[in-house]
């Protein structure tokens, strides 16, 4: 890959740290006020206790079940835990990590919290102990890997179990999947040759059909539900234009020829792993970021919809992964290809999941990137057929089901397409 | 380290199939293990690179070891004949030296055990 030579400011590891911190501050101090205005302190603490006690299956949207401020503090304490794995364990904070941690604060509004991911944490750091490798090592992956975090929610709650069972259980389902992970996710990268970026999604897909399987098979039955805000909140929109003006201007001061600079991304493929903050500096990633976010945002807005708990999972992943592959010319034909599709077909584009397969068929971005805009467009077709029937096997366990259904399709299309190209024989 | 005599084959695969991929006749790779170290030695004898190709690698290849990135993403290198994954190469070795020397190009990579 060729790199592109960039004269930026260097912030060093620590100042991109306090970048990160303060995305959860603030969702953190917005909880917190939302809270103070509101007048509901007690309304905001009993809006957190619902939602580590709901079992955050898909679709499960933190801010219907606990109120703004629940959900925003939800996000803040997520956050400052991987921040703090970040600091401590020394990691450079690469796209990898970037678009890891974006996933992490998206997927806090609906799906992850405090209960339901340290299990899995715990299962990687046996994991680690096992292997006699550095905790460090998997700390990227187990971010990612938290999207099978609803298993655990669900055994504990969803009263097909005693209450003290249940929690015991869901520990040991959350450990296992958290020693599991790592090595799995590491195989899975074959089968779609890094084509869908989304490959913990891919692989969660994998573990929650066998566990919902193995679930199913002792006739407990586990669905997928809709539990989600129909209302769009003015501060959360705000909040979004902040945090995406926030990422384009440290861009911007970074590298005072991002904006000049910028097209130059477009060359890239975006196959994993594309880290953009390696070749093309930080402050055009930032800028890539923000420019990501607000298109998705105001996606959402044209067409209507409601900025809700899984649409912020949808846009915070969009912009994260803007460190790590994704850039307009590549989005631009798959979006396009599942728009159609949804449209095709009678979907209200204006409909939460709906929405959310349009924002996550970005995760074969590099199908575009690689064999041109016709198979892009192909891939979004396929992603949008498939997207809304691979639910129903995991039952709404594995969060990333839009990395399962991607993670499929790239698998299939990628041979296909290789079998039609012709090589070019370079001379010895 | 786990897969350790996987993850060295692997990166000599994606620096050969690199330079093969350029069109490269002759080449000679030297594997040194030792106890705490594997060094790499590739050599292609008579090759024209431009001065940014040489520049593209080293710095490529001396992206820093990164363990995180090794762990997850390692049984990608040497995958894909579409676009090499030198930046992913550069985080599973700790050092890396790229030279043109008499027209022979000399790629020597370390990685620790």
């Amino acid at each position: 890959m060729k790199y592109n030579i960039v004269e930026e400011k260097n912030i060093g590891r620590f100042g991109l740290l306090v970048l990160l911190f303060l995305i959860p501050f603030l969702f953190l101090a917005t909880g917190i006020g939302y809270a103070f205005v509101d007048g509901s302190i007690d309304n905001t603490i009993e809006g957190l206790k619902n939602i580590i006690l709901s079992p955050t299956i898909l679709f499960t949207d933190f801010i219907r079940v606990g109120g703004i401020g629940a959900a925003f503090i939800n996000v803040a304490i997520l956050g400052f835990i991987n921040i703090y794995l970040m600091y401590v364990y020394r990691i450079k904070i690469n796209g990898v990590l970037i678009a890891a941690f974006f996933t992490v604060i998206g997927f806090s509004f609906f799906g992850k919290n405090i209960y339901n991911i340290l299990p899995i944490y715990m299962g990687g750091y046996l994991y680690t102990r096992y292997q006699k490798i550095s905790f460090k090592d998997i700390i990227v992956v187990l971010m990612f890997g938290t999207a099978l975090a609803p298993m655990i929610s669900e055994i504990s709650y969803s009263g097909f179990l005693p209450p003290l069972t249940g929690v015991i259980v869901a520990v040991f389902a959350g450990v296992f999947i958290g020693f599991v992970i790592v090595p799995l996710s590491s195989h899975m990268l074959k089968i779609h040759d890094g084509y869908n970026l989304y490959n913990i999604g891919f692989t969660s897909g994998i573990i929650g059909t066998v566990l919902t399987g193995l679930l199913r098979s002792f006739g407990i039955i586990v669905e997928p539900v809709s539990i989600i805000s129909e209302k769009n909140h003015i501060v959360i929109i705000v909040l979004l234009i902040i945090l995406f003006l926030g990422l384009m201007m440290t861009g911007i001061i970074i590298n005072r020829r991002a904006v000049i600079d910028y097209v130059k991304i477009f060359s890239y493929k975006g196959r994993l792993i594309t880290d953009f903050t390696h070749l093309m500096g930080y402050g055009i990633t930032f800028l890539n970021m923000s420019i990501l976010g607000f298109a998705s945002l105001l996606y959402v807005i044209i067409i209507g919809g409601v900025v809700n708990g899984p649409v912020l999972a949808g846009i915070f992943t969009v912009a994260g992964f803007g460190s790590l592959g994704k850039h307009m010319k590549n989005c631009l034909p798959v979006v396009l290809g599942t728009i159609a599709t949804a449209l095709f077909f009678g979907y209200d584009l204006s409909d939460t999941s709906i929405i959310i397969s349009v924002l996550f068929s970005t995760t074969l971005a590099p199908i575009a990137g690689a064999y041109g805009t016709l198979a892009g467009f192909i891939a979004g077709v396929l992603h949008m057929i498939l997207v809304t029937n691979v639910g129903v096997i995991h039952g709404g366990i594995n969060l990333y089901n839009n990395g399962f259904s991607g993670g499929i399709v790239a698998s299939v299309m990628i041979p296909i397409i290789d079998a039609f190209k012709k090589e070019k024989r370079n001379a010895a | 380290m786990q897969h350790e005599s996987k993850k060295i084959a692997m990166i000599v695969n994606e620096l050969l199939t690199m330079l093969l991929l350029k069109g490269a006749g002759k080449i000679e790779v030297k594997i040194n293990r030792q106890k705490h170290n594997t060094e790499i030695v590739m050599k292609q004898q008579q090759c024209d690179y431009d001065e940014m190709f040489i520049q593209n690698l080293r710095y490529n290849l001396n992206t820093q070891r990164q363990t995180e990135v090794e762990e997850y993403f390692w049984q990608l290198v040497g995958d894909d004949d579409n676009e090499d994954e030198l930046p992913l190469v550069g985080t599973m070795v700790d050092e890396a030296v790229v030279e043109l020397v008499d027209g022979d190009l000399y790629i020597t990579v370390n990685r620790k055990n």
